[in-house]
């Protein structure tokens, strides 16, 4: 009986923990990816950042350069598994502030180029497929949290 | 309480870290953005396209010539339009515009605007008004922006 209690204990946290090893790669891959093009094409990547119409003029640089970087960042801390807490938080704001953006603008009838993987300002996919791809994003976030927590919670990780 | 604390702790130290590497690299790199922008230019040439410049825009508005109907959501317009504008939002065009017509009669121009260069309101609109059979209708791309720029008349309220 002890030794059942047990396996099934251990299937469970190992469940959790290649959950939580499969999604931070995810992530890590997908914000790898997104920054690389943003870093090499900043001239792009802001006129991409105006076009969203969002943030006020005086932002807009800013933001265009320190964003793919802090994207760089986070997706190198997934990857390498270090502080993971503030990571995780991040990238669930950054992702959830990304397909709020984008929803503003769907209903504010601007067709924005995402911007999301390159900085070319043709938008070339419907902006509905933005949404639901980010909000595929922020679930796998979201999951990354959780499993984290859930490991956490059973002394498994500090 | 002590994971909040951690987890923004970490967070704040990645936004540091990321902020100080993004600065530093676009310092170094020669096509780095410059942090404060100068303004552009707010006038435009006539694309050709059924489009019109803010400064003819301007004049047609000055001499009563024109007449001007904002394509951005009611609220929007509420928000503040080109002084005596009309609303007619593209989506609410068949329900609307029958009511609306009167008042185009006289006018030697039909002006739709919207706001932002990619905004696509204004371009559905002018559609709507070209298949309605008017004849002078023109677009002011990124209207509201040129508009509020150059500091030309506003008004707010519906």
């Amino acid at each position: 009986m002890e030794a059942a209690k047990h396996s099934v204990l251990r299937l469970f946290r190992e469940k959790w923990a290649v959950a939580d090893v499969l999604l931070r790669l995810a992530l890590a891959g997908i914000l790898l990816a997104a920054s690389a093009g943003k870093i090499m094409d900043p001239q792009g990547f802001s006129a991409v950042v105006r076009d969203y119409q969002i943030l006020p003029s005086a932002l807009i640089a800013p933001t265009a350069v320190i964003l793919p970087w802090l994207e760089l960042v986070l997706g190198i801390l997934l990857l390498a598994g270090r502080m993971r807490l503030g990571t995780l938080l991040l990238v669930n704001a950054l992702l959830l502030t990304f397909l709020g953006a984008l929803i503003a603008n769907y209903f504010r009838g601007i067709d924005v180029a995402c911007g999301c993987f390159s900085t070319t300002r043709e938008a070339s996919s419907p902006m509905l497929w933005y949404i639901v791809r980010d909000g595929a994003f922020v679930a796998l976030a979201l999951g990354a949290a959780w499993a984290y927590r859930a490991r956490l919670r059973r002394g498994l990780v500090d | 309480m002590k994971a909040v604390y951690k987890t923004l702790t970490q967070a704040v130290a990645i936004v540091v870290l990321a902020t100080a590497l993004s600065l530093g690299v676009n310092a170094l790199r020669p096509d780095g953005l410059p942090l404060v922008e100068a303004k552009t230019s707010a006038t435009r040439l006539d694309q050709g396209d059924g489009e019109i410049s803010v400064k003819d825009a301007a004049m047609l508005f000055a001499s009563g010539r024109a007449v001007f109907l904002d394509a951005r959501s009611q609220f929007e317009f509420e928000q503040g339009h080109v002084q005596g504008a009309i609303s007619l939002p593209p989506r609410e065009f068949a329900s609307q515009f029958q009511d609306i017509k009167p008042r185009l009669m006289g006018k030697e121009v039909v002006i739709t605007y919207c706001d932002g260069e990619r905004c696509l309101l204004s371009h559905a609109l002018a559609e709507h008004l070209r298949g309605a059979g008017l004849k002078n209708v023109r677009v002011l791309k990124n209207g509201w922006t040129l508009w509020t720029t150059e500091k030309l008349p506003v008004e707010k309220g519906s």
